[in-house]
């Protein structure tokens, strides 16, 4: 019972005494904290106590939003990176020489240090210089990166921090290999060879058919030239609706286009150009006169209204174009 | 002014003795100053400063005071002055059928800074007797603008200085000069005693200012002089201008190209070119010293004109073409302000008829203008030029005479020119004048050649006979069996 | 021409020799009218002249009624073509034309107007280096250091161009000298592209020939790489550019490679290592030529096609060509070096092995013997193939270049090589893009691939190829369309002419006797052969079902002419540097201010006066202006283009130290918003800004330009760092004075100015154009007293006080 005072009173003593810590001990303390577990988790209080002037040490503080309910895409990409970031960081710098704290505070945990910063967006990245000791900067304010093209990469953040801190060791980043992916690949690449080697007599003829190359061919052409790789690379949507809750499959404007509208475009030339195919090789080859001339008119029917057709559709996409064939005008 | 009337009146005897000590030198002429043998008896300078060059007309009725005839007059220039004179010319004001009067700048004296127009009368005048010259000829970059640099839309103040009493290497006994100005503002010029009824001179009336009349005054009596007055149009000066006149006789045409370079000799803008300022000068100022566009009249039956300058086609121009005129008229890329240069080239083609024309004993004979140059109301003025003719291959005996004053063509030589498959090379003609002004515009240039009939078949035959020599070489060519085995 | 062309055809019955005359006259005709139609800009009567003549010479039933099919189809063609390149041409020239002057045909107007009005910039600076070539000579063209670009570092510029287009125009110049025909070097550059695009048709015309027995075939191949605006885009007259000769010699090498490919000649095969050796010196799209030729080889192997004609093709052809892309220093030792040289290499390796695994093999009969070298070879390639990417990884072997990378990996260029990224002709193409540029060809193209599958010979292989390899490159780059074009013309020329040969042809089969016809060895292979040519070939028998076809084929071919014609005209007739819009009486009015304003800069500047501007600008600066430039369109030194956009992108007081250090003495920026002009500079800032921040990220920040909505805003509500960027500054300075006040309207953004226009302190406007497109501004020398300028020019402006308070801090410490 008597020592309970003492404990109280040593708990007090230590309570006051973390109020005001010397900036040497809260770094020594954010730093065993994060040996044990990095990129340290902070809390408002801790948060405060972190950020609080003086400090002779700097602090990297990515303020994020992980919980789903905030939806933020961007941090959870980050997150793993951040984390890689700042192990390999303090495994590299264990006594601390770099004077570097990194740490995270979520929204969840910190909702009132996102209202006082005035935080629209997350993640953010703060850069808190020191105020004293030999790195001291100018201003306390921190240094603000911005994640404005998409996620970043561990390497990037990490030039970015060491170009913020100079003339101090700069642990380099160290991604752990990822075993599982080279045995996947390994296993799949073994695994496609054996089946190659199995399927081989059965696979031979095919791969020696002539028609199938040629449709192969033929496929990929048409997907080319309908700009299927446009879609790849500016990642179009595939359908859009217009504004009254219909659906518009053509984009408007010459220099864009949806995905599906380009399989439209696709399939006509395909049409177009099997209809072309079919009345030069196999008409003629109609033994049938009767049978050969009703061919010829539906393929060049075929052919005449698809290309009708087409033009009527560049013409919605290049307005002001000239040209047009009946049915379609 | 007492000390000045006596002055001149020692000059007045010193002058009456003269004669007595000029007959003794006459033999052995002095070459340092021509001879004392001529008396202004009256004189009357125009100077007019109304274009951007000066044009100054001597009005002078000499009387020959010496005892034997004399053919010799003698006026003269500062080095300075011989260098920006040009376009000299000397009639008899009573009578214009009076043969061609001779005109040449002389050094007399390489030592002193004088220089002399000779003027060589066509007949020498005896004793005694008296003739009336109207000497004219313009001067060139003679004005200073001041202030020397001014705002976009300020105004423009030019400043000439001349001498009040007209240089003359011989006694005047009676002389005036009058000062023709552009426009009545003349913020300040030089003010001289006046003498008679007059208290001072320049009695100014409108536009012009009149020093004189003056009694005697010696031979090079000088009374320096100036005015300042506004001149708000563009300064425009044509450092250099190469005229190509190509003379076709397949194609029955007459090519002309000229290339100018034009500067802007007014006042600098004191700060840089404002946008915003011209845009608006452009339509509530529309009189501005800048030089916004020229007009080239040109010989009607002109055809093809074309604008360029050195990255391409200018394309602000207007062509206006049809029986009475052809008129091309032209706007630099941009406003030319003083300081700024623009070279430029311009040209265009013509019917051959309408210059070229056939003598009877089977010689050519070319009629052009001699410069074709824009027609500015505030005038233009050329420093350099240089006439090209280029005459078809083979021509021959090329003889040349113009109506530009022979004072102011420097050289002239024939030349020989490869081009478009020439063998021999064509025959061009190069006549090099200096400061001529636009005044002398349509002042005709006549050049006569022969052409034989073989000159102008040459080249057919030669350029068949070469065509004809590679198709038979590669036929042979071709039969050639270049394999190694015959198989 | 026409006249003898009519002897011939009187004289001549039907011999081959006729039909060589005849078709070499065509094939003239052809060439001559793919020149015309891309010269119409310049000349208007000359092409008027040529259409009349074939269009006459067509239009003559008594003779047409001895002609052969070839004969009746070519001249139908021919007419048709000229009549073709009529509209194109008049399309063309009634769009470029300055109002008054265009009337003439005056030489002079036509090297100026031409040289100034290509659609691309490169053309001044090849322009340039020509005259240099001309001017000194060869070899000290070869080592030209351009000290009056990438001021103050200078450019080797001998050592880092292609200079296959400019010693070709030097040697055709000099060529013309010793005739005495006074050409103008100038000229020669102008109509250079148009020459060539002439030998390009008649290279397709071989190349095709090659692939059909069908001699119609090539004719139309000819007519269609004539005019198709896919390439015309880069050949008219004045595009002076690595392009104009490059895709001759692209076709051109192609077509010698099939040649010695099927002849197994070692002559053609040098023939072809020369020309590949020129395309290198011309173009850096070389690494086309030099990955499809490796992967035809492959692909052949593949197929089980090994050759010794293919030995002899490949190996002649790679080791004299690499020698000779080796001699052009800016190659030097790439094609050793860097990975996309690699494949060429690995193949030649390969084919060795194969030609010693092919000996032994004849010497050694034996079965397992030969699976066993089958293994061994399949074995070594593989090993190869690893060593080459231990080799790249270790980084022996350089890894693809940027531009060369950013075509795999479509999303690299926007990531690590923003420049590249900027360029539009880097993005990929969206459908109308193709379908504009060869409209009818788009689906003939697939048709002649598949024609081509018939009977499946080296050369078809080829064919498809070329076409999978073209078609995809063409997807990913809005330019290399430009590589697509001949294969598609040639393709399509195919199917065109298969097809109108089995409609056009005159014998009618009747139903009971089948006539066997030539092109029926598809069938002989029912396995490997196409399932659809199985059957014999009957031929068509009703006139109806012909005269259907062939008129509906009519109809698409001169709706193919109109719409070349039509694209043409609206598109690739447009120059960038001359502007031409309509005044509102339907009048033409021509903007010139870019020429405006760069005589401006070369008359009444310093010879030596050093000229800021973004890139695009470097080589007109250089070739019209002729003043020294801090960074153009050869975008060899990021870095160096980084400075510029940060000294755009920041704050005066940041700029002007820049400035100072790099002794700018003017800055030209281009501003749109007067005139609705929208390629100016403030719709290219953000490429300056991200450029500049790739090198600066700390100092340039993308996202201050930004509105927190995240809008790109030039208005009122525009961010402080945008409105105190130098660039804006310059754009939009003294702008509102031509407005009523609070009237200023940007006709680009479509927004409406702040009341107060930005003012300048460190630099002073020095010449603005007639339309405002070209704002020029002068660098102030530092200021007399050693004020810094702001305070110097706040006092001009009679503010001292206001700034004298803002400068002391706030009020209260005044008092006393």
């Amino acid at each position: 019972m008597r020592w309970l005072p003492a404990f109280v009173s040593a708990l007090c003593a230590t309570g006051t005494l973390a109020a005001k810590k010397s900036t040497e001990q809260r770094f020594n303390e954010f730093h065993t904290k994060s040996l044990a577990s990095t990129p340290v988790k902070l809390l408002d209080a801790n948060y405060r106590e972190l950020t609080s002037t003086p400090r002779d040490y700097t602090a990297a503080i990515l303020l994020t939003a992980l919980d789903a309910r905030f939806g933020c895409q961007l941090c959870r990409e980050f997150q793993p990176e951040w984390d890689l970031l700042s192990k390999s960081w303090i495994k590299g710098d264990k006594a601390g020489e770099s004077r570097l704290v990194l740490a995270t505070l979520d929204f969840s945990d910190g909702r009132e240090i996102f209202m006082s910063l005035g935080l629209q967006t997350a993640p953010v990245l703060f850069l808190f210089p020191p105020t004293t000791g030999p790195h001291a900067a100018a201003s306390p304010e921190p240094i603000r990166y911005d994640f404005v093209n998409g996620p970043q990469s561990a390497e990037q953040i990490h030039a970015w921090l060491s170009r913020h801190l100079p003339d101090r060791p700069h642990p380099p980043v160290k991604r752990p290999i990822n075993w599982i992916k080279w045995i996947f690949t390994t296993v799949m690449l073994s695994g496609t060879v054996t089946a190659a080697v199995v399927a081989w007599p059965y696979v031979l003829p095919i791969i020696q058919n002539r028609n199938v190359w040629a449709a192969i061919s033929l496929i990929s052409i048409l997907l080319f030239t309908s700009g299927h790789m446009f879609n790849r690379i500016r990642g179009v949507p595939y359908v859009s609706g217009d504004g009254r809750g219909g659906i518009s499959y053509f984009a408007s404007g010459f220099q864009n286009q949806y995905g599906m509208e380009t399989q439209i475009v696709a399939a006509m030339y395909g049409v177009l150009s099997f209809a072309a195919i079919a009345l030069t090789i196999k008409v003629p080859r109609i033994a049938d006169p009767k049978a050969q001339s009703v061919a010829v008119l539906a393929w060049g029917g075929a052919l005449f209204l698809m290309y009708s057709f087409l033009l009527s559709i560049f013409r919605v996409k290049n307005a002001g174009y000239p040209f047009a064939l009946p049915p379609f005008m | 002014m007492k000390t000045s009337a006596v002055f001149s009146a020692a000059l007045s005897l010193l002058s009456l003795v003269s004669p007595s000590s000029a007959k003794s030198t006459t033999p052995a002429a002095s070459p340092s100053t021509p001879p004392q043998v001529w008396k202004n008896a009256n004189l009357v300078h125009i100077i007019s400063v109304e274009k951007n060059y000066v044009k100054e007309n001597i009005n002078v009725l000499v009387e020959n005071i010496s005892k034997q005839p004399q053919d010799e007059y003698f006026l003269p220039l500062t080095a300075d002055e011989a260098s920006r004179i040009g376009g000299i010319e000397v009639k008899d004001r009573k009578n214009a059928q009076a043969g061609p009067f001779g005109v040449e700048v002389v050094e007399l004296d390489p030592k002193s800074n004088t220089q002399y127009v000779r003027i060589k009368l066509p007949a020498a005048l005896k004793a005694g007797a008296q003739q009336t010259l109207g000497i004219s000829y313009y001067l060139l970059k003679a004005y200073k603008p001041l202030p020397a640099s001014i705002k976009q839309d300020e105004q423009q103040f030019l400043s000439h200085s001349f001498s009040a009493y007209c240089p003359s290497a011989y006694t005047t006994s009676k002389q005036k000069t009058e000062v023709k100005l552009p426009s009545a503002n003349i913020p300040d010029y030089t003010k001289l005693p006046g003498s008679g009824d007059v208290k001072e001179f320049p009695v100014k009336q409108g536009t012009k200012l009149t020093y004189g009349p003056f009694d005697e005054k010696p031979a090079g009596a000088f009374e320096p002089a100036q005015v300042r007055f506004e001149f708000n149009k563009p300064v425009s000066h044509v450092t250099e201008l190469e005229r190509d006149i190509e003379v076709s006789h397949w194609g029955g045409n007459v090519a002309f190209e000229e290339r100018y370079t034009l500067i802007h000799r007014g006042a600098n803008l004191s700060d840089q070119f404002n946008r915003v300022k011209w845009a608006q000068s452009v339509y509530y100022a529309p009189n501005t010293h800048a030089l916004r566009e020229m007009k080239f009249p040109l010989r009607v039956g002109s055809a093809d004109p074309y604008y360029t300058d050195v990255i391409g086609n200018v394309s602000t121009s207007r062509f206006r073409s049809n029986k009475r005129e052809a008129l091309l008229e032209i706007k630099p890329r941009y406003p030319l302000f003083g300081g700024w240069k623009y070279p430029f080239t311009i040209g265009w083609n013509s019917d051959a008829k309408n210059f070229l024309r056939q003598t009877v004993n089977g010689g050519y004979i070319l009629n052009v203008p001699f410069l074709e140059g824009p027609r500015q109301p505030e005038g233009i003025e050329y420093e350099q030029v240089q006439v090209r003719v280029t005459l078809p291959e083979g021509a021959e005996n090329v003889k040349y005479s113009t109506a530009v004053p022979s004072s102011s063509i420097t050289s002239d030589d024939i030349e020989v020119q490869k081009t478009f498959l020439d063998t021999i090379g064509r025959t061009v003609l190069v006549i090099k004048a200096r400061n001529l002004v636009d005044e002398l515009r349509e002042r005709e240039l006549i050049v006569s050649y022969d052409y034989p009939l073989s000159a102008s078949l040459r080249k057919p035959f030669i350029v068949f006979g070469s065509a004809m020599t590679l198709f038979v070489s590669t036929w042979v060519l071709g039969n050639l069996n270049l394999k190694f085995t015959s198989k | 021409m026409s006249a003898d062309t009519l002897q011939v055809l009187a004289s001549a019955g039907k011999g081959e020799s006729t039909r060589t005359i005849l078709r070499f006259i065509i094939l003239s005709l052809i060439a001559g009218a793919a020149i015309a139609s891309r010269l119409f800009s310049v000349i208007r009567k000359c092409p008027l002249s040529a259409g009349s003549q074939l269009l006459s010479w067509q239009s003559r039933p008594s003779r047409r009624g001895q002609l052969s099919g070839l004969l009746r189809l070519s001249a139908f063609w021919a007419a048709l073509l000229t009549a073709a390149s009529f509209q194109v041409s008049r399309a063309l020239f009634t769009n470029v034309g300055s109002p008054s002057l265009s009337q003439s045909c005056a030489r002079a107007e036509r090297q100026s107007r031409m040289v100034a009005d290509n659609p691309l910039v490169d053309p001044w600076f090849n322009f340039r280096a020509t005259k240099y070539l001309v001017a000194n000579g060869f070899y000290k063209f070869w080592d030209w250091f351009d000290d009056r670009t990438w001021h103050p570092l200078g450019r080797v510029t001998g050592g880092t161009l292609y200079p296959g287009l400019m010693v070709t125009s030097g040697a055709i110049y000099h060529a013309l000298r010793a005739l005495t025909i006074p050409v103008d070097i100038r000229n020669i550059c102008v109509l250079l592209a148009p020459a060539f695009s002439g030998l390009t048709a008649f290279a397709a015309y071989l190349l095709t020939n090659e692939m059909t027995p069908s001699p119609s075939a090539g004719l139309l191949a000819a007519i269609f790489m004539g005019i198709a605006p896919g390439y015309i885009s880069r050949s008219v007259a004045g595009s002076y550019d690595n392009e104009a000769i490059a895709i001759f010699l692209l076709v051109f090498t192609f077509f010698l490679w099939i040649r010695a490919l099927k002849q197994g000649s070692m002559l053609w095969g040098v023939l072809c290592a020369l020309f590949y050796g020129y395309m290198v010196a011309s173009w850096g799209g070389y690494a086309f030529i030099t990955c499809l030729l490796p992967l035809h080889a492959f692909v052949l192997i593949c197929m089980g096609r090994y050759s010794t004609r293919l030995y002899v093709a490949y190996t002649t052809w790679y080791a004299l060509g690499t020698l000779a892309s080796m001699q052009i220093p800016f190659v030097g030792f790439l094609p050793v070096k860097t990975s996309e040289h690699m494949p060429a290499l690995g193949i030649f390796g390969f084919l060795q092995l194969l030609a010693f695994l092919d000996y032994v093999r004849s010497a050694i009969p034996s079965r397992q013997f030969q699976t066993f070298l089958w293994l061994f070879a399949g074995g070594t390639f593989g090993l190869g193939l690893a060593a080459l990417v231990v080799a790249t990884s270790a980084g022996f072997i350089a890894p693809w270049s940027g531009r060369f990378y950013s075509l795999w990996d479509t999303g690299y260029a926007k990531i690590h090589i923003p420049i590249i990224a900027s360029v539009s002709e880097h993005q990929p193409t969206a459908w109308p893009a193709f379908f504009f540029d060869l409209n009818m060809l788009i689906w003939l193209f697939p048709a002649g691939v598949y024609l081509c599958f018939q009977n499946l010979a080296d050369e078809h292989v080829f064919i498809v190829v070329y076409a999978l390899f073209g078609s995809y490159f063409a997807g990913v780059m809005v330019r290399l369309m430009l590589t697509l074009t001949p294969v598609v013309c040639v393709a399509a020329a195919i199917s065109a002419s298969s097809l109108l040969d089995t409609y056009l042809n005159v014998k009618s089969p009747n139903a009971e006797e089948h006539p066997a016809d030539d092109n029926t060895d598809g069938k002989k292979s029912g396995k490997t052969g196409l399932k659809s040519t199985s059957k014999p070939v009957v031929g068509i028998y009703g006139w109806l079902s012909k005269g259907t076809v062939a008129g509906a084929m009519t109809v698409y071919l001169l709706l193919f002419v109109m719409h070349c014609t039509w694209v043409t005209s609206n598109a690739y007739s447009s120059p960038s540097v001359v502007l031409a819009s309509r005044m509102p009486d339907g009048s033409q009015h021509i903007i010139d201010d870019y020429r405006e304003a760069y005589q401006w800069l070369r008359q009444n500047t310093k010879e030596d006066a050093k000229i800021m501007s973004w890139w695009d600008y470097g080589y007109q600066i250089g070739g019209m202006a002729d003043r020294p430039t801090l960074v153009d369109n050869n975008t060899w030194n990021n870095t160096h283009i980084a400075t510029v956009g940060k000294a755009m992108s920041s704050r005066e007081e940041v700029s002007y130290p820049i400035m100072r250090q790099h002794e700018v003495d003017y800055v030209l920026v281009v501003f749109g918003g007067l005139l609705g002009y929208s390629g100016d500079d403030i719709n290219k800032f953000l490429w300056m800004v991200r450029i500049a921040e790739g090198i600066w990220p700390d100092e340039v920040k993308e996202r201050e330009f930004f509105t927190p909505r995240g809008e790109y805003r030039v208005d009122g509500e525009a961010t402080e760092t945008m409105k105190n960027s130098l660039m804006y500054k310059m754009s939009y300075y003294n702008y509102n004075s031509l407005f009523p006040p609070g009237q200023a309207q940007d006709r680009v953004r479509q927004s409406r100015l702040p009341e107060v226009g930005p003012s300048l302190s460190t630099i002073e406007e020095a010449f603005t154009s007639e339309n405002w497109i070209i704002r020029i501004y002068k660098v102030k020398d530092l200021d007399n007293f050693g004020r810094d300028h702001a305070s110097a020019a706040a006092f001009d402006r009679g503010l001292k006080k206001k700034k004298a308070a803002k400068k002391r801090g706030p009020r209260q410490l005044r008092v006393d």
